[in-house]
């Protein structure tokens, strides 16, 4: 049974490792064809990376790969992924400033604890809180448990935490939150009234225009942007954190 | 000098001083009212005559005649009788009625026609007597008309009629056939054109615009005869058996198109004779299709083919139009072909081509677009009895899309700052790596190993009040320490009195003894002895064999201290009661 358990071990060791050898593969390949001015190729192997193992470089040189062939709502949305991942990555930070100003569209307006929730990574929000939690719950219970003298570091420690994770929980919630955050894709994209294919259509929306996804019905996405709301077609929105 | 007045220089010159410019052409008004009136009159002010007669006027009994009734006006103004006051003799069958415009030169008329197919029972004479009927409001006398049938006639001329055939009699909903309408040679084999032909049926559609005419020699009644042959494409649009026959008026040399003639016919000269002819009825079978019917069966029935497909270039920009060449054949006409509908496609702007032709142009919207559109087609063999299919597949395109600016020019300098005037170049490495793009928040197997500490801590706690708990109760740890000793020292007794050594079983018995009361006391249990023991036994332990092994027991351990030598009892032999006596302690723990 041991035996058995270390094979399975080793094998997903293994995978694991075929996996990030055959990214790394992608990455460079898809270099190489930016470089050979193949975007369209580029884009696909630079997105199957992106699908093995995200990763801020990769995102970016999706993105990049996407404004070369003109997809302006792709090549953000890339962008934003990388941000998601890493929100101080300088690449994707500057390539989004540039990418608004060119196609005029606007970042997403985001909330007080949206904007906070930006100041780290998800991932180290989640640790933040839980690790703050149970210092804070650590700092009441060993003492006692443990018969140490009562100190005044141990109540101070104990405030601390507890005051760290009520701030990180109001980021977590923030993160939570702009996971309904998508991108339209395609250029004239149709903003219809009703999600169906000859409903009427209120407006276009150009490519890169942020918009929050409010339910689903269908193969449509019900959105809101910044001014107004309506139905769009599933391929032509996706949001950040799919 | 001499030169610039030639005389042709001059006459240029002046023609510019004269010339004016181009007026459009002044009509009077009388002119125009010739223009209007270019055509004949239509006759409405003649009063109406009609004709009645049968054909031919001789016949034998049961021979089939024709009872016509020639009216010139037209039909819609005409009041026609349900029933016509014959001779029960003459037994009515099939009729029918048509209307043509006859020329009379300088003017037009109507013509309406009354036919009715009789059978005479009997011979003799016998006339359909004059009638009036109504013609726009006006009294029309019918004439009477006199049909003799005679018993025994050898020669007698046949009614004149049109024959019809079609080439198939068991057929497909909607499948085209051809009928052809004859009008067999007269007498000195005259031929006549046909006009205001007709097939008396609701359920087929004519098609006249591809009718054609020809004058051949064809079987008619056995004999071969020049006849006026007109063929028309037909289709059935009803299901079921039908029966319909032809009808025409005859219209002398007004053949209308080109005709082409075969073998030696004649003819007829002087004014045209419109009479109304009918054929026999022909039943034909029209089965419905089967139900189904596969994607992109637009009515195409018969035996079809397609050639590959034909694009323009297979490499083009976003909305660069491309144009699909396609080309069916057919075994049958195609001039009623219905081509695949236009596909709709999200990544493709698909306009079909103008009929007759079957192509489509097609302009790609994004350059996600591989490959151009399948477009489904299918039809229906009715030798196979089933649907085939003819889908036109997709083509592999490579289309290119337009690029967007990588860098812009400084308009403002004070900008400089805040927007970047570039992209970034390529990343180096893959970066910051992630397992997914979920949230961990939102992942399960991450939230619950945020619970690990919870649990430690619980656990601690859980600990905590434990030990808290025993701390109160003393006589808890010693009665457990105790059945721990006591079970350490049965094991020992075990060993004593399997090895045979009496001594050492008689001091493993009496600790055990020791241990097992002592928290009773509590006391250290090297501190008790016999009497201690006794004491935590009851009365008919006391002074029975419990008491007497514990009293014997202990007696045996205490003679090593005994200055003299003592009666030696043999203790193994007590390992029964030593076990009982055990057992009851230990239950008293």
């Amino acid at each position: 049974m041991k035996l058995f358990r270390l094979i399975i071990l080793l094998a997903n060791f293994a995978v694991a490792a075929t996996g990030h050898a055959a990214t790394n593969n992608f990455f460079a390949q898809g270099g190489e064809l930016v470089r050979a001015g193949k975007f369209s190729e580029a884009a696909t192997v630079f997105a199957k990376a992106a699908q093995a193992q995200p990763a801020t470089g990769t995102l970016v040189n999706l993105g990049l790969a996407e404004w070369q062939r003109g997809h302006a709502g792709a090549a953000i949305l890339a962008w934003e992924e990388a941000r998601w991942i890493d929100p101080f990555d300088e690449r994707a930070e500057t390539n989004l400033k540039f990418a608004r100003a060119v196609v005029q569209v606007d970042a997403p307006q985001l909330k007080w604890f949206e904007t906070a929730s930006e100041w780290l990574s998800p991932m180290a929000w989640l640790w933040l809180a839980g690790v703050s939690l149970w210092l804070a719950a650590a700092a009441i219970i060993l003492p006692r448990a443990f018969r140490w003298r009562r100190a005044g570091w141990h109540q101070l420690l104990t405030a601390f935490g507890i005051f760290i994770f009520l701030a990180s929980l109001i980021a977590n919630v923030g993160i939570v939150s702009r996971t309904q955050i998508g991108f339209v894709l395609r250029k004239d994209a149709p903003l219809r009234l009703t999600p169906t294919q000859n409903g009427e259509v209120t407006s276009t929306l150009a490519a890169g225009e942020p918009a929050r996804k409010l339910r689903m019905r269908g193969n449509y996405f019900l959105i809101r942007t910044a001014n107004e709301s309506g139905w769009i077609e599933q391929n032509a929105f996706r949001l950040v954190s799919p | 000098m001499r030169q610039f007045f030639h005389p042709s220089v001059l006459a240029l010159l002046f023609a510019v001083f004269c010339a004016r410019a181009q007026t459009s052409l002044q009509i009077s008004p009388g002119g125009l009212i010739q223009l209007q009136t270019a055509q004949p009159a239509v006759d409405v002010t003649t009063p109406v005559t009609a004709t009645a007669e049968f054909d031919p006027p001789v016949v034998r009994p049961g021979d089939k005649v024709f009872y016509r009734v020639t009216l010139d006006a037209a039909e819609a103004a005409i009041d026609w009788p349900e029933k016509i006051p014959a001779p029960s003799e003459l037994k009515f069958g099939a009729s029918a009625h048509g209307q043509t415009t006859q020329n009379l030169g300088n003017k037009f008329r109507s013509l309406t026609a009354f036919i009715y197919e009789v059978r005479p029972v009997v011979a003799g004479n016998f006339i359909i007597t004059n009638f009036t009927v109504t013609v726009a409001g006006v009294a029309v006398e019918i004439p009477a008309a006199t049909l003799e049938v005679v018993a025994t006639h050898s020669d007698l001329p046949a009614p004149r009629q049109l024959q019809l055939e079609t080439s198939v009699t068991n057929l497909f909903l909607g499948e085209p056939f051809r009928v052809r309408v004859l009008l067999p040679a007269g007498i000195r084999n005259e031929i006549e054109a046909l006009r205001e032909i007709q097939l008396n049926s609701d359920g087929l559609m004519i098609d006249k615009t591809a009718m054609r005419q020809s004058i051949e020699v064809t079987s008619v009644g056995g004999q071969l005869k020049p006849a006026l042959v007109c063929e028309m494409k037909v289709t059935p649009i009803a299901a079921g058996r039908q029966s319909f026959s032809a009808q025409a008026f005859t219209a002398g040399r007004e053949f209308s198109g080109a005709i082409s003639i075969r073998g030696q016919v004649t003819i007829p000269g002087g004014p045209t004779k419109y009479i109304l002819l009918v054929s026999d009825k022909i039943t034909i079978n029209v089965r419905p299709l089967p139900a189904d019917a596969p994607p992109g069966f637009t009515g195409a029935i018969g035996k079809f083919f397609v050639d590959p497909p034909q694009l323009s270039t297979n490499r083009l920009h976003v909305g660069e139009p491309v144009h699909l060449k396609i080309i069916f054949h057919g075994e049958n006409d195609l001039t009623r072909f219905v081509p695949p509908a236009t596909p709709r496609s999200r990544d493709w702007q698909i306009i079909a081509d103008k009929p007759p032709a079957t192509g489509f142009t097609l302009i790609p919207q994004t350059d996600e677009a591989h490959e151009t559109p399948a477009i489904p087609f299918s039809y229906f063999d009715p030798a196979a009895e089933q649907y085939f299919d003819l889908t036109i597949p997709s083509q592999p395109v490579t289309v290119i899309g337009d690029g967007l600016p990588t860098q812009l020019t400084a308009f403002d300098r004070d900008e400089k700052s805040t927007m970047p005037l570039k992209l970034s170049d390529l990343a180096p490495t893959p970066g910051k790596i992630a397992t997914s793009l979920k949230p961990p928040q939102l992942r399960a197997t991450l939230v619950c190993l945020q619970m690990l500490p919870l649990l430690g801590l619980l656990a601690l706690w859980q600990w905590d009040c434990r030990r808290r708990f025993l701390e109160a109760h003393p006589e808890i740890v010693r009665r457990r320490q105790a059945r721990r000793a006591l079970r350490r020292e049965k094991r020992e007794l075990q060993k004593a009195f399997a090895t045979g050594d009496a001594k050492s079983f008689c001091e493993h018995a009496a600790n055990a003894m020791s241990i097992a009361v002592a928290p009773h006391y509590p006391a250290n249990p090297q501190a008790l002895v016999c009497a201690d023991v006794l004491a935590q036994l009851d009365e008919a332990n006391h002074n029975g064999i419990a008491g007497e092994t514990v009293r014997k027991i202990f007696a045996a351990v205490d003679t090593q201290f005994a200055l003299t030598k003592q009666t030696q009892v043999d203790s193994l032999a007590l390992k029964a009661s030593v076990d009982a006596l055990l057992q009851t302690l230990e239950e008293k723990l």
